[in-house]
């Protein structure tokens, strides 16, 4: 079955070029049924190889992509457990978000252009996490960020969905920027970019080497990029311009956690790099509770839902930070299933509500909304935590070794989680309960999304609930099945790191610490948004500074503006007149003309004249004879 | 050699089919005949056999004849639409079997008189087609410089032939290379002139500056079909000719020759490419850029290492078959508005994107571009000429495809502009033969390991 | 016959070559007549058969008399692919001066 690994990228490839090359001809439902069935057909391999792997990686060779010199670069695919997790998330979670477009786009003129371009995203996405080096998953990368440019700005006739994706565009070309720089010191230190050979050229190194440091630290800057992490992650609120479905997909359940995956993958030389690891730990606990506070006054419910992906980003850096890959695969996992299902969930809120996405003027939708609204509360129970949904098991392992790591530490993270619980909580409050606030008009339009739509709803819900159960830890008699699973990715780099062991009963004190506080940030939420009926005014004059400061997202963007793209645009207009227009445009253009004019002047040479050629033919022998002779 | 005999036998077939009447089952029978001269041609791959001296199979000879042979059945699949002559069919047929035969002759040979018969049955072959077109006075002064300047350049190689001969003792181009270097210090003064006129004779053939004169505007009077016979087949066949001699009989005495190459080389290149900036005829600019590739490959010739010959490979097939789609789409947009110059192009890609499509892949394939087959055919000729020091040279190549860049892109442009055109209409086996070479042309990009890995 | 053509050292069949196939050259330079052309190139490729010749008789090897008669064969195909050539132009420009034919240029 591992040899048949080549159809998953190949597959949904096929579903891209089927649709792109035919959408004028096929009837819509054709199309929705490629593009799912083709990404049901790689979750189905994926699936059944899963089932025959017995933890040993395979490599499956396509074809020598590159050879030159000492460079070789195969197109090769690696089957082990790291990949096989990541393959299910992004099939299994495609295939769900897939159907769900069908229902959500039905109404879109350019239908079948969107599912193509699901589909290429997954095809590239399935590069990125199948690649046997990282040339392949380089290639995913890019391939991934260019669908997401195409898809933020899906709907390009809007201006500023269309700056949102260049935007998204531009910082993730920062981001890359270091990721193809590690490549190359990757390449240049171990002269290959196969990760076999690559690990196994690491463990010559010792704990701290300078240049293993440079090659993690260059590979996190393109992890900060990608998974949206300070200073890079402005993007991602913006991105939520494009169509919801995309949102899920692309900005939470998958492309997103590509840092997180690249990280995991390159575990040995992390392990090997402790100051890059703190530099994780802190960029990923700076940005979990940076991106939570913000969420707190975020009044868009896909902006809410966007800076909580970005907190949950930084969750899974801290797990990475502390040297628990297997608990960061673990939270990648879980956030998928809830973080998809809390989208597609609002997507269903914005599909009923005719388009509008501001809580402000929602409320009350239970009554209208009952199998959204159910499934929205689970996913909401399981990414605030409580026992025993999803979130809990993942944030309680990352908790856990972070505290082993640093009490103090573990109490920030602490804040982030109970920031998480409570904006999540007013974000659900302020939308389902209460009464409704939004205009007559929508009022008469609230309806219940179709099957095709609550179908997935209702499986990822599943997932949100029981997906904690993979990875049940010991306290709970349970076996870790996922750390067992995903153990011979990480062995060399447990064996590297000690593994600080906390007692069973410090960590049922620590969970019944965590799950008291999400429980007081729920029951704050309640009394404020429910009990009180306290509607957020959006109004930043009724606002005292710090309320004003977290609303405005600290301003970051504004500081951006002020600190780069201000005097860039003012270098760059300088640098106009002054190189381009005079320097470059001069020289270039100057020589451009006299190449012409050459141009013009070689050919009339070419008389046309037998004659003159046979002259010409004949002088130039006795050139070469005269060159000859005389040299 | 099977490949040899199987065209031979094609060819006379094609001639008797006047005679017994079936001249309507020829052009499928070709088409199959060339099939399966390619299958026994890949059957013989590995085999190694000298006919008793005279022709050699070696995996040299197997790789270009499978490159001939390919061509040679694309160029077919483009007959189809656009020959007119329907009276003569099967003498033109039977004509251009016997130049591509000749052309398997070029590629394996091991004896000067085979290299002078297969240059001759190429070349009177070429005269007859270039000048086919009876009434058109372009078609014949094609014929007629071509032939005038070929059998002039043919004395050249002769003499110089001659000359070797008087020198070694012998014909055999095995024996001549291993005499070289047994006295690669006491060769008589006739030895160099003989190499110098060949050279000379050689250079002709395939058309590298100062000896070029004859391509361009043999290239333009020629009917548009046969120059995309000349451009693809018959340089394949010159180059393969060139190469083999110089790797052969002459690398002992390379620092005698160098220097020369090089010059013409580089002039090839500048001169080729710049010329073609200022031409407003779409089959000119193809013929100049003709001449600048020759340039290109001539690096080839100059590395004088083990990636001679398979980059020399790679890019003949990169750049036949980008030629090839080229030549197609001139001769479809040729044949509906009567004209070649590139202006007929305006407006392609709005009304036949398909055929726009495929333009671009060969423009960009000929400026050397990635992701196509022409990136890799420069990738590879340049690495190889530096190994071997030619560094200077290298930037000149290089200078010189970025001029290239703007006439190749010229014509992509002007297909965008206007919209006034009436759609271009192409028979089967044209878009047969544009969908082969686009593919091809894209795979190889992609891929090229497996091509330049057949010759090490 | 082979101490005829001994009797004269071999550098004086290579000057004679070299002296006949230079005049075959000038006279394809110099005459602008197409047929007075063609038969200087035939000068030149008879040039070439007197040395081969030599060379083979000076070598004892009879390769060289054999690629004469490839010579000849193939120079007499070709003289007549020209002269249908020429007839043609003769018949659609009334002319044989290799100086009419020059309109593809530049």
């Amino acid at each position: 079955m591992t040899n048949l690994s080549w159809l998953i990228p190949v597959l949904p490839l096929l579903g891209f070029l089927l649709i792109a090359l035919f959408a004028k001809s096929l009837p819509k439902t054709l199309v929705g049924l490629i593009a799912s069935g083709t990404v049901l057909g790689s979750f189905i391999i994926a699936v059944s190889i899963f089932l025959q792997n017995d933890g040993t990686a395979h490599t499956v060779k396509l074809f020598d992509w590159i050879s030159s010199g000492k460079l070789h670069i195969p197109f090769a695919f690696l089957i082990d457990p790291l990949s096989l997790v990541m393959l299910l998330v992004v099939t299994g979670v495609g295939f769900l978000i897939h159907v769900y477009s069908v229902g959500y786009m039905s109404h879109d003129e350019r239908f079948a252009q969107f599912m193509s371009y699901l589909n290429l995203f997954v095809f590239f996405m399935l590069l990125l996490v199948m690649g046997n080096n990282y040339i392949v998953m380089f290639t995913g990368w890019e391939g991934v960020g260019l669908c997401s440019y195409l898809l933020i700005g899906f709907w390009f006739k809007n201006t500023d969905y269309n700056n949102a994706a260049k935007k998204a565009f531009i910082m993730n070309r920062i981001g890359d920027l270091g990721f193809i720089l590690g490549v190359l010191l990757i390449w240049v230190t171990f002269g290959s970019v196969n990760y076999s050979e690559v690990f196994s050229g690491a463990e010559g190194f010792t704990k701290g080497d300078k240049v293993i440091t440079a090659i993690t630290f260059l590979l996190f800057i393109g992890a900060m990029g990608k998974s949206a992490q300070i200073p890079l992650y402005t993007w991602l609120p913006d991105a939520m311009a494009g169509p919801t479905p995309v949102s899920a997909l692309i900005h939470a359940a998958t492309m997103v956690t590509a840092g997180v995956y690249m990280i995991a993958r390159s575990n040995i030389l992390y392990t090997l790099s402790p100051d890059t690891l703190n530099f994780v730990l802190f960029i990923g606990l700076g940005t979990a509770i940076f991106a939570a506070t913000i969420g707190l006054f975020q009044n868009d419910i896909k902006k809410v839902l966007a800076y909580s992906t970005v907190s949950q980003l930084g969750f899974m850096f801290i797990a990475l930070g502390t040297g628990a890959y297997t608990a960061g695969v673990f939270h990648l996992m879980t956030h998928a299933f809830f973080k998809a299902l809390l989208f597609l969930g609002a997507g269903s809120v914005i599909h009923a509500m005719s388009g509008e996405q501001d809580i402000k003027n929602m409320g009350g939708l239970r009554k209208h909304l009952p199998i959204t609204y159910i499934v929205f509360l689970l996913a909401t129970v399981a990414i605030s935590g409580i026992p025993p949904f999803s979130g809990f098991f993942s944030k309680d392992e990352i908790l856990a070794h972070l505290y082993a790591h640093s009490p103090v530490l573990w109490g920030f993270a602490l804040l982030a989680s109970m920031l998480t619980a409570f904006y999540m909580f007013r974000l659900f409050f302020l939308t389902f309960w209460g009464g409704f606030r939004g205009t007559k008009h929508q009022l008469e339009h609230l309806h219940e999304s179709p099957l095709v739509m609550t179908a997935p709803l209702m499986v990822l819900a599943v997932l949100s609930v029981l997906g904690g159960f993979l990875n049940v830890p010991e306290i709970f008699g349970g076996n870790l099945a996922l750390k067992n699973f995903l153990s011979p990715v990480f062995e060399a780099s447990e064996l590297r790191s000690f593994d600080p062991h906390i007692g069973h009963q410090t960590e049922i004190m620590l969970m019944a610490i965590a799950v008291g506080m999400a429980g007081i940030s729920i029951f704050l939420a309640y009394s404020r948004y429910v009990a009180n009926n306290e509607v957020p005014s959006g109004d930043e004059k009724e606002m005292s500074w710090l309320e004003k400061l977290v609303f405005n997202k600290y301003y970051v963007d504004e500081a951006y503006d002020a600190a780069i793209v201000k005097p860039l645009n003012w270098i760059s207009r300088k640098s106009e007149i002054f190189i381009e227009k005079q320097l470059i445009d001069g020289t270039v253009e100057g020589s451009a003309n006299f190449t012409l004019h050459l141009g013009g002047l070689l050919r009339q040479l070419q008389t046309g004249h037998i004659g003159f050629y046979l002259i010409a033919m004949v002088l130039a022998v006795v050139a070469i004879f005269g060159y000859t002779v005389l040299f | 050699m099977n490949a040899l005999i199987s065209l031979s036998v094609l060819g006379i077939v094609a001639m008797l089919s006047e005679i017994f009447n079936f001249k309507k089952f020829l052009y499928s029978l070709i088409l199959l005949g060339l099939v399966a001269a390619i299958g026994v041609n890949v059957m013989e791959w590995g085999q190694f056999q000298l006919w008793y001296g005279m022709m050699i199979v070696d995996e040299f000879t197997l790789a270009f004849s499978g490159v001939i042979l390919l061509t040679g059945f694309l160029w077919f699949l483009l007959v189809a639409d656009n020959h007119q002559d329907k009276a003569h069919i099967s003498d033109h047929f039977a004509i251009s079997l016997f130049a591509m035969a000749g052309a398997i002759v070029m590629v394996s040979y091991n004896n000067l008189s085979m290299l002078f018969l297969g240059i001759e049955i190429v070349s009177i072959s070429m005269y007859i087609m270039a000048s086919t077109q009876k009434n058109d006075l372009g078609s014949n002064e094609a014929g007629f410089k071509y032939f005038l300047m070929g059998a002039f350049a043919t004395g050249f190689i002769l003499f110089g032939t001659a000359l070797l001969y008087g020198a070694t003792a012998t014909f055999d181009i095995q024996k001549i290379g291993v005499f070289v270097t047994e006295h690669n210090s006491e060769l008589p003064a006739i030895f160099y002139a003989g190499l110098i006129l060949i050279m000379v004779g050689m250079a002709f053939k395939i058309s590298a500056v100062p000896f070029h004169w004859w391509a361009p505007d043999v290239y333009t009077g020629s009917p548009t079909l046969i120059t995309a016979f000349m451009a693809t087949i018959v340089k394949t066949a010159a180059f393969a000719a060139f190469l083999r001699l110089f790797i052969t009989c002459f690398s002992g005495v390379e620092l005698f020759w160098n220097q020369t190459i090089m010059i013409m080389a580089g002039a090839t290149i500048l001169l080729g490419n710049i010329t073609a900036l200022l031409q407003n005829d779409f089959k000119r600019i193809l013929a100049f850029s003709s001449v600048a590739h020759a340039g290109y490959m001539l690096l080839a010739v100059l590395a004088m290492n083990n990636q001679s010959g398979g980059s020399l490979l790679f890019y003949l097939l990169a750049y036949s078959i980008s030629s090839l789609s080229a030549f197609a789409v001139l001769l479809a947009v040729a044949n509906l508005k009567g004209n070649t110059n590139v202006q007929s192009f305006k407006g392609l890609a709005k009304k036949n994107p398909f055929l726009a499509f495929v333009v671009i892949v060969a423009m960009l394939s000929l400026a050397g571009i990635p992701p196509t087959a022409g990136f890799f055919a420069k990738y590879y000729i340049f690495t190889a000429a530096i190994a071997n020091n030619y560094v200077g040279l290298t930037l000149v190549a290089i200078t010189g495809s970025i001029v290239s860049i703007f006439y190749y892109f010229r014509i992509v442009i002007v297909m965008f502009e206007g919209d006034e055109s009436t759609e271009v209409t192409v028979g089967s086996n044209t878009k047969a033969l544009l969908v082969i070479c686009s593919v091809l042309v894209i795979l190889l990009g992609l891929m090229p390991d497996f091509l330049i890995g057949l010759l090490k | 016959m082979n101490q005829v053509l001994t009797a004269a050292p071999l550098s004086h069949y290579v000057l004679l070559s070299s002296i006949l196939f230079s005049i075959g050259v000038l006279g394809v330079l110099f005459r602008r007549n197409a047929i007075i052309i063609f038969m200087c190139i035939e000068l030149m490729l008879n040039a070439v058969n007197l040395l081969l010749a030599a060379f083979s008789v000076h070598h004892s090897d009879p390769s060289g008399q054999v690629f004469v008669f490839f010579i000849m064969a193939v120079a007499a195909a070709e003289v007549a692919v020209g002269l249908a050539i020429l007839i043609m132009i003769y018949r659609n420009t009334g002319s044989i001066n290799i100086e009419t034919l020059s309109n593809i240029r530049h």
